[in-house]
């Protein structure tokens, strides 16, 4: 904690920021990168969302209370960035954000890069089946390996709400693959 | 149909990966696409800030001066001099309103025993021309 006190300052000092703020990049880039990735599912959109909310942490790290920890901050920023890409998608093609999804889905064999075998595109496939809330807590436990406990900071949603969240997610998909 | 269960399968990677070098670049370009620090901004009334609080100093003394006025008459005694003075020049009063204003018991209160000897009496009653008139009276 001390530490990343520390950190915050150097983040804000501007003799140090720029330094200091590639170094959040490299510790960052990678799992952020994952989580937008994991609800876009488009690599090209991934990036952009990427750098807006690398920008928006930048922008916004004077105003950073230092109530939650950085790690769940950004995660909070990286999550509503991708859902609002989603929306704003969804509002300029008159469509609702599922059917994009559905479709992205459909193009994901396709997708150069994307190299996932049967079992995985099943997977895609009965995750974008699930309500938004859910689909989250199972990409967040699932593929980013996240405690509860994290994704409870992130979300704002009780540890218990999200275990519950997750157990019906898994049925839903084991009941989806194995009837598909 | 066999059932499909979550945990007995191995761990399903997402499937998606990144074109090559993509982070090693990423955070290069990242660094180039931030904003440059943004100028200080500073409020109009910020800028002014002498000017607005002269003038509103100014205002509050002008809203002030008829409070400040009347309170400093409110505090003017009125003294004997003044008042009778104001009596004299001013008003209407005369000395025989002034006498139907008294009572029996104010004369009697106003009554002095003066001591006059026949000689002077004598002596005013000789040298005034109107005794006549005062005798009719």
């Amino acid at each position: 904690m001390h530490e990343e006190k520390e950190f915050i300052q150097q983040l804000l000092d501007p003799r140090t920021q720029n330094e200091a703020f590639q170094s959040l990049i490299l510790e960052y880039q990678r799992p952020l990168y994952n989580h937008i990735r994991n609800i876009v599912l488009n690599h090209d959109d991934t990036d952009d969302i990427l750098q807006n909310t690398f920008i928006k942490i930048f922008q916004n790290l004077k105003n950073f209370k230092g109530e939650s920890k950085l790690f769940s901050w950004m995660y909070r920023i990286a999550t509503n960035e991708a859902l609002n890409f989603l929306k704003q998608k969804s509002k300029m093609s008159g469509v609702t954000s599922e059917i994009i999804q559905n479709k992205v889905l459909d193009n994901l064999e396709a997708d150069i890069f994307f190299d996932g075998d049967e079992i995985q595109l099943k997977l895609q496939k009965a995750i974008a089946l699930l309500p938004e809330k859910q689909q989250l807590v199972f990409k967040m436990k699932y593929f980013e390996e996240l405690k509860y406990e994290q994704i409870s900071e992130i979300l704002g949603t009780s540890v218990g709400g999200l275990k519950a969240s997750y157990h019906i997610a898994v049925k839903k998909i084991e009941a989806f693959v194995t009837t598909n | 149909m066999k059932t499909f269960k979550l945990e007995n399968e191995p761990k399903i990677e997402s499937g998606f990966r990144t074109p090559n070098d993509y982070f090693e670049n990423f955070s290069v370009k990242m660094m180039e696409r931030l904003p440059a620090s943004e100028p200080k901004v500073i409020s109009i009334f910020q800028k002014r800030k002498t000017l607005f609080m002269m003038i509103a100093a100014i205002l509050v003394l002008a809203l002030m001066i008829p409070i400040i006025a009347n309170w400093s008459q409110n505090k003017q005694e009125l003294d004997s001099v003044a008042l009778e003075n104001y009596i004299t020049y001013q008003s209407n009063v005369n000395q025989y309103d002034l006498i139907n204003e008294l009572e029996t018991e104010d004369i009697s209160k106003i009554k002095i025993n003066v001591a006059i000897e026949d000689k002077a009496i004598e002596d005013v009653l000789a040298m005034n021309s109107n005794l006549e008139n005062l005798l009719l009276e």
